[in-house]
């Protein structure tokens, strides 16, 4: 149903619907799937959406690890409900790809092979229950900075999915919020169990924001065709004078001697982040990506036999009736 | 990998008896009751949900306003079979979606009567259109819809309700901040 193939035109032509495509951006007009499009906003939209789902559905795999663990029913049940929520949400996403023309088996394949990317935060170590608390408080935060803005963004069917997955993170923020509170106020080892889960947190939570402005060479076009209106660093510094607070209020350290509160700016300024490190983590080299990675190709060779019942199930109905 | 992608099923959602059916998103199942019970578990997590439909993705016709103002006359997709063909070439009831506003989504408005997606679609934005003209428009045989039972509506859709805690309401985490705030001056 979708039609997403981009013809070739002349160059004169091909001007004149660019200026068309970007005059309806400007108007706050959504891109249908059937609507002209640059190829290179395909491109770019394919990029962000596809490692976004596969962000969501690796995402399982740190807190999955604590389900059987939870310190009570009430937690076990409210991080069952969460992890399932990232589930629905990579097939959300998946979904919204595939109104671009990529397949779900390619994206997939390109997830279990190695070649897609998906957020660096996710190939962190879940140490003890607190780091559940501050994955929801600090991690999920940050993400719905950063959707809260895509929820705008100018393709129809990515802003959709954006809108669904930013009120279901609400529950997940708050969640991990009140993990942190209860042992934040709880007994000393409580308290230095959450410090820890903060103190190891802190920085990737910065560095989910992604490089600086000054080395993001796509920021600039995906502002202009309205993909992303904020840019890393702004939703950086949104993230960072609304949490430093919070967790002052806690109170909880972060791991900055650097961290100031600049007066006349009225933002909180951190030290300098350590981007080898990030790029480290991005290229492969973080402390679980061949953890994470060995998990999913193991979840997914062991669904095999139901993705084989399914379809003998439907070639039966299809021969017998 | 030798993995075979299952067919697409668009996914519609009814928020509350009497409300229109709307977009949400699509799923891949085997067959359409496969088809509602995974829109179920990705779509209906949290209340509001009194209905769902899923329809093959490939037995929907659609046409953007741009694509109708670029070619008025259209024709039918090629890679589009509308499932199983009517050779009868008998009138049957199509349903009509589309998007009227800039954001939002795709909105059932109606049906008409017609033989074929290209004669749906003619009538559609003879019978509904509005000013301004919608941006998107679907149309798909009622033939080809598959929906939830309304009496298994219970045990489909209730669990939700007993789940407070997937909602971000559930928890006071503004009050109690505010509290140790206080307490803290």
């Amino acid at each position: 149903m979708y039609r997403t193939t981009i013809e070739k035109v002349d160059p004169a032509e091909e001007s004149e619907q660019l200026r068309d495509f970007e005059d309806r951006i400007a108007r706050g007009e959504k891109i249908e799937p059937g609507d002209w499009m640059p190829g290179e906003y395909r491109r770019q939209l394919l990029r962000m959406i596809s490692q976004h789902a596969h962000s969501e559905i690796v995402g399982m795999l740190p807190e999955g690890a604590w389900i059987t663990r939870a310190p009570s029913l009430r937690r076990k049940l409210i991080l069952l409900a969460k992890v399932q929520d990232e589930a629905g949400h990579g097939q959300y996403l998946y979904h919204a790809a595939e109104t671009l023309g990529a397949s779900r088996e390619e994206m997939l394949e390109a997830l279990l092979d190695g070649r897609a990317k998906y957020s660096s935060i996710f190939n962190y170590p879940t140490l003890t229950w607190a780091d559940v608390g501050v994955i929801g408080y600090l991690v999920d935060f940050a993400a719905i900075l950063n959707q809260t803005m895509l929820a705008r963004c100018s393709y129809g069917p990515y802003a959709r999915a954006m809108v669904r997955i930013c009120a279901e993170e609400n529950f997940h923020k708050k969640q991990g919020q009140d993990i942190v509170i209860r042992l934040a106020t709880g007994t000393p080892r409580q308290k230095a169990m959450v410090q820890d889960a903060i103190n190891r947190w802190w920085w990737p939570t910065l560095m989910m924001f992604g490089p600086h402005d000054s080395d993001s060479p796509n920021t600039p076009i995906l502002v202009r065709w309205g993909i992303k209106t904020r840019t890393n660093d702004e939703l950086r510094q949104t993230f960072i004078d609304q949490i430093v607070p919070e967790l002052h209020t806690l109170g909880l350290s972060l791991p900055d001697p650097a961290l100031v509160y600049a007066e006349a700016t009225g933002h909180w300024l951190t030290g300098e982040i350590n981007w080898e490190e990030f790029w480290r983590v991005v290229k492969g080299n973080g402390p679980c990506n061949r953890e994470r990675m060995e998990a999913r190709r193991t979840a997914h060779a062991d669904g095999a036999w139901v993705r084989e019942a399914l379809a003998a199930y439907a070639r039966l109905q299809a021969n017998g009736k | 990998m030798s993995d075979t992608q299952l067919p697409r099923y668009q996914v519609f959602l009814q928020e509350k008896p009497g409300l229109p059916h709307q977009d949400v998103g699509s799923v891949h199942a085997p067959d359409p009751e496969m088809a509602l019970l995974n829109a179920r578990d990705v779509f209906v997590r949290r209340p509001e949900c009194a209905g769902l439909w899923v329809v093959p993705a490939e037995a929907i016709f659609s046409r953007t306003r741009q694509e109708l103002e670029a070619s008025p006359e259209f024709q039918p997709d090629e890679s589009m079979g509308a499932g199983p063909p009517s050779s009868r070439a008998e009138k049957e009831t199509y349903y009509v979606t589309c998007k009227p506003k800039p954001a939002g989504t795709q909105t059932l408005i109606g049906e008409v009567q017609a033989a074929s997606p290209v004669e749906a679609l003619k009538q559609a934005l003879e019978q509904f259109s509005s000013t301004p003209a919608p941006f998107t428009w679907w149309v798909f045989p009622a033939r080809l819809v598959s929906s939830s039972d309304p009496a298994e509506a219970d045990s489909l859709f209730d669990p939700a309700l007993d789940k407070p805690f997937r909602l971000s309401t559930d928890f006071n985490t503004l009050t109690r901040m505010r509290q140790i705030k206080d307490s803290s001056q």
